[in-house]
């Protein structure tokens, strides 16, 4: 709760004035492989796979074949005897994240890719960059890479390129050029999310409401999209939604609630929370009892990502609705490759249609949540 | 009695500066005299000036509901600054609070089958093992503290992780009453820290522990040529350090009914140095002033609510914090001269 609000915006703020401070939070980042890779029996895991949304015009530009991609210097080695190297951006301790990783990995195993190396960047650009030259030198074929951020991985991605080792993005796209650095980008559209979030606020507040908004990261492209994407989506269809407060609870269950009892103390007309994914959602539930008041019934919660806890929580009828991200990326990760190999023209963005969950499907499909 | 000691120091390094600026201005050497006395407080002066203006610019902020929930907040902070205040009182600093606090929140969902009294106890316990082992590494082999306690900051946060793993929701009756409840309208963990407040100032103000910490801070060879336990009294102050941040971590734990060891106590070793030094005691060591850290994880709290009461974005936030908070630490700067 408040302890952890207050020491992000110290750290910064301290990081003016001593600049070695910063490497101690740094240190910190030790979370890593989750170490279960014994699920061998489940297919795609629990829940859904991803399900690709059909552009609604032409795609812009060519797609992508492996005779044009890189250097020309792809080999196309098959999957069943390649080695892929998957590069994971943050600790596989928050929800999304492990569920990503055991879908590439039970996907890999699915499919029987020869050999699977997995790393961890641990949210650090300079570890994915390594984690990735080291995948290279030992040789691996193929490259999936959830980027730590949109740029900056250009060191890598010349190094793959060097190496004739194709790279699909997933979950964040990067700025680097389409088919000469990457295949494709696989991924939810968070500006979408964004402004189905608001259809769902529309739908549950009955399209009047003061709504505070929880911000995750700052400078986190996920961040600026699903709030632009609300917001916009808000102010152009929806006058009665007034958005009162934005704050940053930086994706933390903790710091949603520290930041949520503040706002609904400074400001008790507050009868709507956005979230921009669950934890910070779960927080402001716990924030909303701790007041006297009923959440989902006097303070509307919707957010963004599909975790179980939240799914949960609609179950209980103390949080309205979730719209999925789906991490699940295994089976389309390694479909997307097949296709690539067998020479078919690759799309530069491959958008997931996401699901959703209210008080009509939520407990029916509570398996699926992750 | 380390209260004692600051104002003869402060008188003496006040004095200096006045002689040095004098020259024939009788009126500026007043005003040098009126500054004197805002860098003594600044840290109370800071947080009266803060009250005043949220009085008169937040909605909603003088009332009972506000009041209560700031104490909260600031529970975890202050526990943790006051322990921390007590080691920087031995010259050292300890690091590793946040992961201590993550280890004893990783420790709760393994035990808490039998039971919230036994969880706790053997959460507080795992903290003050670290602490233990990190007074262990000060005292006896003399690691400097800095590298001790960042190398069980590290180690801790992944022991924490190897044991907890994801955020897990704890649905405990006698949990959520800490986390939750009150008794005549103060909540417990309020309780919690007032009588932690009262215990560290017991022990730096009336026993004999607390004055031996001051004075192996002062001067930690005179100390041992005197005949101090110097390795116990060291190895006491990590004890009490871990232990109080394990307490956070517990009650912090008990709020949110979650135990998130991945994230639990992320940079709170710097939260609580800040508190601790604008609250007034020197990093340099040899003093330690209970009511300063008390007023100075207030002030951060009420930083933090003021901000977000408005609606201020993160990045502007961040620069008026480091306004604030960086004008606080230059106003303690001057109570020790500036070397």
């Amino acid at each position: 709760m408040s302890g952890n609000t207050r020491s992000r915006r110290t750290v910064r703020l301290l990081s003016l004035t001593a600049a070695g401070a910063l490497a101690f939070a740094a240190c910190t980042n030790t979370g890593g492989e989750d170490g279960s890779g014994s699920d061998t029996t489940a297919a795609a895991g629990e829940g859904d796979a991803q399900v690709v949304r059909e552009p609604t015009e032409e795609p812009t530009g060519t797609g992508c074949t492996i005779d044009s991609y890189g250097n020309g210097n792809v080999e196309g080695v098959p999957l069943a005897e390649a080695t892929v190297g998957f590069s994971q951006s943050e600790p596989d301790t928050a929800a999304f994240r492990a569920a990503e990783t055991k879908s590439i990995k039970d996907e890999a195993k699915n499919i029987g890719v020869a050999e699977l190396i997995v790393t961890n960047a641990n949210g650090e650009l300079p570890k994915q960059i390594s984690d990735i030259q080291d995948m290279l030198n030992q040789g691996v074929d193929y490259l999936v890479v959830a980027p730590v951020n949109s740029d900056g991985l250009d060191p890598a991605l010349d190094a793959a390129r060097e190496k004739g080792v194709p790279v699909l993005t997933i979950d964040r796209k990067v700025t680097n050029e389409h088919c000469t650095d990457y295949i494709s980008f696989l991924g939810s559209d968070f500006y979408q999310q964004g402004t189905r979030a608001a259809d769902a606020m529309n739908e549950v507040t009955g399209g009047e409401a003061n709504v505070a908004i929880l911000r995750g990261s700052s400078g986190n492209n996920v961040t600026e999209e699903r709030n632009a994407g609300f917001v916009e989506h808000a102010e152009a269809e929806y006058p009665g939604l007034k958005i009162v407060a934005e704050q940053t609870a930086n994706f933390a269950r903790d710091e949603g609630q520290a930041v949520t009892e503040q706002l609904l103390q400074s400001n008790p007309e507050i009868d709507a929370i956005y979230a921009h994914n669950d934890e910070m959602g779960l927080g402001a539930m716990t924030a909303i009892s701790a007041a006297g008041r009923a959440p989902g019934q006097d303070v509307k919660i919707v957010s963004i990502d599909g975790t179980r806890n939240a799914v949960q929580a609609i179950v209980d009828g103390r949080y309205n609705v979730v719209i999925e991200s789906n991490p699940r990326f295994g089976p389309l990760a390694f479909q997307t490759l097949q296709r690539f190999i067998d020479g078919e023209s690759i799309r530069e963005d491959i958008v997931i249609e996401d699901g959703m969950y209210d008080s009509s499907n939520a407990e029916a499909d509570l398996s699926k949540a992750f | 009695m380390a209260d004692h000691r600051a104002p003869v120091r402060e008188h003496a390094d006040g004095a200096a500066d006045v002689t040095a600026a004098d020259g024939a201005d009788g009126r500026r050497s007043w005003r040098r005299f009126d500054i004197q006395w805002i860098r003594r407080n600044g840290v109370y002066v800071a947080l009266a000036a803060l009250i005043m203006v949220n009085i008169v610019i937040t909605p909603n902020f003088v009332n009972v509901a506000t009041l209560r929930l700031q104490l909260i907040q600031v529970v975890p902070v202050l526990i943790v600054a006051l322990g921390m205040a007590v080691v920087i009182a031995t010259k050292g600093i300890d690091l590793s609070v946040g992961a201590v606090m993550a280890l004893a929140a990783a420790v709760i969902p393994l035990y808490i089958g039998y039971g919230a009294a036994l969880a706790i106890l053997v959460a507080l316990l795992a903290g003050a093992l670290s602490g233990a082992v990190a007074g262990s590494l000060v005292a006896r082999i003399g690691v400097q503290p800095i590298v001790a306690t960042l190398g069980l900051m590290v180690a801790g946060r992944g022991l924490a992780n190897l044991l907890g793993g994801e955020i897990k929701s704890i649905r405990d009756p006698g949990m959520r009453a800490l986390g939750t409840g009150s008794v005549l309208g103060v909540p417990y963990v309020v309780l919690v820290a007032i009588v932690v407040t009262v215990l560290v100032w017991f022990l730096v103000a009336r026993t004999t522990l607390g004055r031996q910490i001051v004075a192996i801070g002062g001067n930690a060879r005179a100390s041992v040529l005197a005949g101090l336990p110097v390795g116990r009294v060291l190895l006491t102050a990590y004890v009490v350090c871990a232990l109080l941040a394990a307490v956070a971590g517990v009650l912090l734990t008990a709020r949110s009914q979650a135990s998130d060891p991945t994230r639990l106590g992320l940079l709170m070793e710097l939260s609580a140095i800040t508190a601790v030094v604008i609250g007034g005691t020197p990093l340099t060591g040899g003093q330690i002033r209970v009511a300063g850290t008390v007023a100075g994880a207030l002030l951060l709290q009420l930083i933090t609510a003021t901000m977000i009461a408005h609606d201020i974005p993160d990045s502007v936030a961040q620069m008026a914090q480091a306004v604030i908070v960086v004008g606080a630490v230059y106003l303690q700067l001057g109570r020790r001269g500036r070397r």
